[in-house]
């Protein structure tokens, strides 16, 4: 992309006033979420700084991590790949679907085309992946909301959280119109809906789910994969196969790390304490294969770049949100799918040389790194790139000032080369006075052309005739001796109130309720009839339910089979979360992912002793590096792809009811 | 005992608004500072190297770095970005140069933004300052988020007498000037400048004070060519108006 690309498609944003309101609507919608979500994170500084060491020490080792990374996820069942660029991961990609593809003639004789769900995955969109797989004769289909609009518009998305952060409601009622055959409708709900059923279908019939992956944890192997609809559960439990993308720099050492960045990610992305699902994947279901690829593709270039630290990121988009350039354009008009300050320092490096120049539009007001929950120095990396330094300082000169005119450049060497000394410095000074006292007689300041830049909306102030320096000699001082110090009254620091909890069972109910879920404390004796009841109000005949389900349903015909056409399901979990109103569910006896997922009613029966009281503490517990996967489940299923405006019940369960045995009194 | 500090003036405050200085000097003398002024300083090089050419900065930044050595005590600069040029912007221009890093770091643990200076160093927030009518003042990006000074200014300003302080919505967001941004990305620019201008409307204060220069002829510079008849001034004059 050229300068003069980049600035066409500047105005043409600027121009543009639905996306104009839409991108107002985001900024100011994502950076009060976040400043209320870190409210509730008192030590946020704390936390941050962790979080900035970790990713540091991650980096430096970032070769023996890897390593141990690999024999650990390879030796729990997964299938490692390693992938030096985008046409090897590609490769190795479609290597796996044709010997999918090799079983699926057996059994179908041959006739569908491959079908792949795929979730969120910003690697994906690096490698350009679904081109590729639809070149290749394979139907991929984006189940993200706001991913799956992008594709059926034939767009990429244009941020790194809401993709479709762009379109207003309107846009999307056409397009579904268009290429869903509904009637038109800006009922976001109803838009949501739409596509819940179409996907659906796809989720149930795919061949392979692909996912990315937000954090591999490298004591565990695990696999961490969050997301607030619920797809990335999807493609990770329903298809057969599932293939994970994940960059090689995605690495957190232990699971203590990884509640730390957890506890970062949400709150920076969407303001929220947890996102809805927090997949825990550490090996294979029964009757399932996993893949994982892990792609370099200018990491390891980056790595050994004075960008290093750009490999901090957790793509939160946190500093998308906080950019007043990105507020302006959005994130097509930085032809990258990396848009906004993040995108601007590595598009360079992982998409396309060319784009350094994106480094030039920034004001460096450093409102970027104040978002970062990584504390990474984006105004510093930026102008790294400006420098030329991104990637080869050996081409240094060559590439310095990289994506600035000539004329700003040729004007600041001018300007070095006048404030040399001095004396050299004052006789341009006065020249200058004298010259734009002559161009601007009575306005002290001047009217320039539009075509100098500064001219296209502000006036120039005229030079001083006779500057400071000049000046100086005659500037009499009058040092006052006996100026009194008042002493500077400092506020003692207020402690951070503790909060009105009576006990975690309330504190886990409020927050849950706070997330739209609802909770019932019950003894042990009423719950069976209290869930009957509860389910025969809602006209539910028949309830899916892993084992714990099974020992409380009673009345109502149960299986222990995914069924997609049954719309509750009753399960049990292995802790409760108080601090963010969360379930950790794992796989185990019984069909727990399942039933908690496909039905559009999800019952959890948990008793008050297993509620924790921090997310730390759950992923302490030694089950969950021990199942095959488990899932933290924060409320149920949600979207604010459509207008930022938030919907409940996509691809999971639209209602979370908790059923809390009351057990205080015999512990 | 009496203090002397030395001035950096800048190359904005010295070339176009040498009234600033002025202000700036009394002031600091009211708050018992002697001010000295090494003639042979020019530019700390930031407009060279935030836009990327670093080996036109460098020049400069030794040029700086040359003539304040020969002084010594605090080094008062009335611009918080050009502060936080000297301050951070050196270790990075130098951080593969050994010897002036070295030189750079000497340096940079003597540099004070203006209103630090005041009431960190000096401890002095009441310098018998008075403004009839309201002021609004705008968080420069650098001040604030390079150097974290927020408070200080603040703590001066509600000490002006008379002077009634009120806040400016979305206060802490870039006025757009950015150094060589403004004049490369001047659409952006613009938008930036007519957000900041009319959030600036919404306060109803006929005056927006700043701690740097950059903010100050941009936002200015604005106001004129929107034909407004709102004022900018530097946080010294209205604490040198008595």
């Amino acid at each position: 992309m050229s300068i003069k690309t980049f600035r066409t498609r500047i105005r043409q944003s600027l121009a543009d006033e639905n996306l104009q309101l839409a991108l107002d609507n985001n900024a100011a919608r994502r950076r009060d979420g976040r400043l209320a979500a870190f409210a509730s994170l008192p030590d946020f500084p704390e936390r941050r700084l962790r979080a900035h060491n970790v990713k540091a020490d991650v980096v430096a080792h970032l070769e023996e991590y890897l390593d141990q990374f690999i024999t650990r996820v390879t030796a729990n069942g997964i299938q490692v790949h390693r992938a030096a660029d985008s046409e090897e991961a590609l490769r190795i990609f479609m290597g796996i679907a044709r010997s999918v593809e090799g079983q699926h003639t057996y059994s179908d004789a041959g006739v569908k085309p491959l079908l792949v769900a795929k979730s969120k995955s910003m690697l994906s969109e690096e490698i350009d992946f679904n081109h590729a797989l639809e070149a290749a004769g394979i139907r991929i289909v984006e189940t993200d909301l706001g991913e799956y609009i992008v594709q059926l518009r034939g767009e990429r998305p244009s941020h790194i959280i809401t993709p479709a952060v762009h379109l207003r409601r309107s846009d999307v009622g056409k397009l579904f119109t268009e290429k869903l055959g509904i009637p038109y409708t800006e009922d976001i709900p109803v838009l949501t809906n739409t596509a819940r059923k179409v996907l659906r279908e796809v989720f149930l019939n795919a061949d392979i789910g692909v996912s990315g992956v937000n954090f591999g944890v490298v004591e565990t192997g695990t696999l961490a994969i969050v997301t607030n609809e619920g797809n990335g559960r999807m493609c990770t439990t329903i298809p057969p196969v599932h293939v994970s993308l994940m960059g090689i720099e995605r690495l957190v050492p232990n699971l203590g790390d990884l509640e730390l960045f957890l506890s970062l990610l949400a709150r920076s992305a969407t303001g929220q304490k947890l996102s809805v699902y927090t997949s825990l994947i550490n090996s294979p279901l029964p009757d399932q294969t996993r893949h994982l690829i892990l792609l370099d593709n200018g990491r390891s270039a980056l790595r050994a770049s004075p960008l290093a630290e750009s490999l901090f990121c957790i793509r939160c988009g946190a500093c998308l949100n906080a950019c007043p350039v990105f507020r302006e354009i959005g994130g097509h008009a930085y032809g990258s799918i990396y848009p906004g300050p993040i995108g601007s320092v590595i598009s360079c490096a992982l998409v396309d040389p060319q784009l350094a120049l994106l480094a030039q539009a920034s004001s460096l007001c450093g409102a970027c790194k104040e978002a970062c929950p990584v504390d990474i120095d984006l105004p510093g990396m930026l102008l790294r790139v400006r420098s030329g330094l991104s990637l080869q300082s050996s081409v240094r000169d060559s590439r310095e000032g990289v994506g600035i005119p000539y004329s700003v450049k040729l004007g600041l060497k001018s300007f070095r080369l006048a404030a040399g000394t001095s004396s050299l410095f004052a006789v341009f000074q006065s020249l200058g006075g004298l010259f734009s006292r002559v161009y601007s007689p009575r306005r002290a300041f001047m009217r320039l052309p539009a075509w100098t830049g500064w001219g296209y909306s502000k006036d120039f102030p005229r030079l001083a005739v006779r500057p400071f320096r000049t000046r100086w000699g005659k500037i009499g001082q009058k040092v006052d001796e006996k100026v009194v110090l008042p002493q500077e009254k400092r506020n003692p620091s207020e402690s951070a109130a503790k909060l009105p909890f009576k006990s975690l069972s309330h504190q886990f109910t409020e927050e849950l309720t706070a997330l739209g879920g609802h909770a019932y404390v019950v003894s042990e004796k009423e719950l069976p009839s209290r869930l009957v009841e509860f389910l025969k109000s809602k006209n539910i005949d028949r309830v899916l339910v892993d084992d714990v389900g099974a020992c409380f349903v009673t009345d109502i015909p149960t299986s222990l089979e995914p069924d997609p056409v049954v719309r509750a399901g009753v399960t049990g979990a292995l802790a409760g979360i108080a601090e963010t109103g969360s379930l950790l569910l794992i796989s185990g006896a019984g069909q727990t992912l399942t039933a908690s997922l496909l039905p559009e009613v999800h019952v959890v029966v948990l008793r008050t002793s297993q509620i924790l009281p921090t997310l730390a503490d759950a992923l302490r517990r030694p089950e969950v590096r021990a199942v095959p996967a488990g899932v933290i489940v924060s409320g149920p299923s949600r979207t604010a792809d459509i207008e930022m405006t938030l919907t409940i019940g996509v691809h999971g369960p639209g209602e979370l009811h908790a059923f809390l045995i009351d057990d205080s009194m015999t512990v | 005992m009496t203090e002397t500090v030395q001035l950096f003036i800048t190359c904005l405050i010295d070339s176009f608004f040498p009234r600033i200085g002025e202000a700036m000097v009394n002031v600091l003398n009211r708050a018992g500072v002697r001010v000295e002024f090494p003639s042979a300083q020019t530019c700390c090089g930031q407009p060279a190297f935030n836009a990327g050419l670093r080996s036109e900065a460098l020049p400069m930044a030794r040029h700086t770095i040359r003539v304040f050595e020969k002084t010594t005590g605090a080094i008062i600069i009335p611009s918080g970005s050009c502060a936080a040029m000297v301050r951070h912007g050196y270790l990075e221009l130098f951080k593969d140069d050994k010897a002036w890093l070295e030189r750079a770091k000497t340096l940079s643990s003597r540099v004070y933004e203006f209103t630090e200076y005041l009431v960190d160093v000096r401890s002095v927030t009441e310098l018998s300052a008075r403004w009839s009518g309201k002021l609004t003042y705008h968080p420069s990006c650098h001040l604030l988020r390079s150097l974290g000074v927020d408070r200080q200014p603040r703590l001066l300003l509600a000490a002006v007498r008379d002077a009634e302080i009120v806040e400016l919505p979305e206060r802490e967001d870039c006025c757009g000037f950015g150094g060589v941004f403004s004049v490369e990305h001047p659409e952006l620019s613009a938008e930036f400048l007519t957000r900041k201008i009319a959030n600036f409307e919404k306060t109803g204060s006929p005056t927006l004070v700043v701690a740097d220069t950059g903010c100050l002829m941009h936002i200015q510079g604005g106001l004129t060519r929107q034909g407004k008849s709102q004022r900018v001034v530097h946080i010294a004059e209205v604490l040198n108006n008595l």
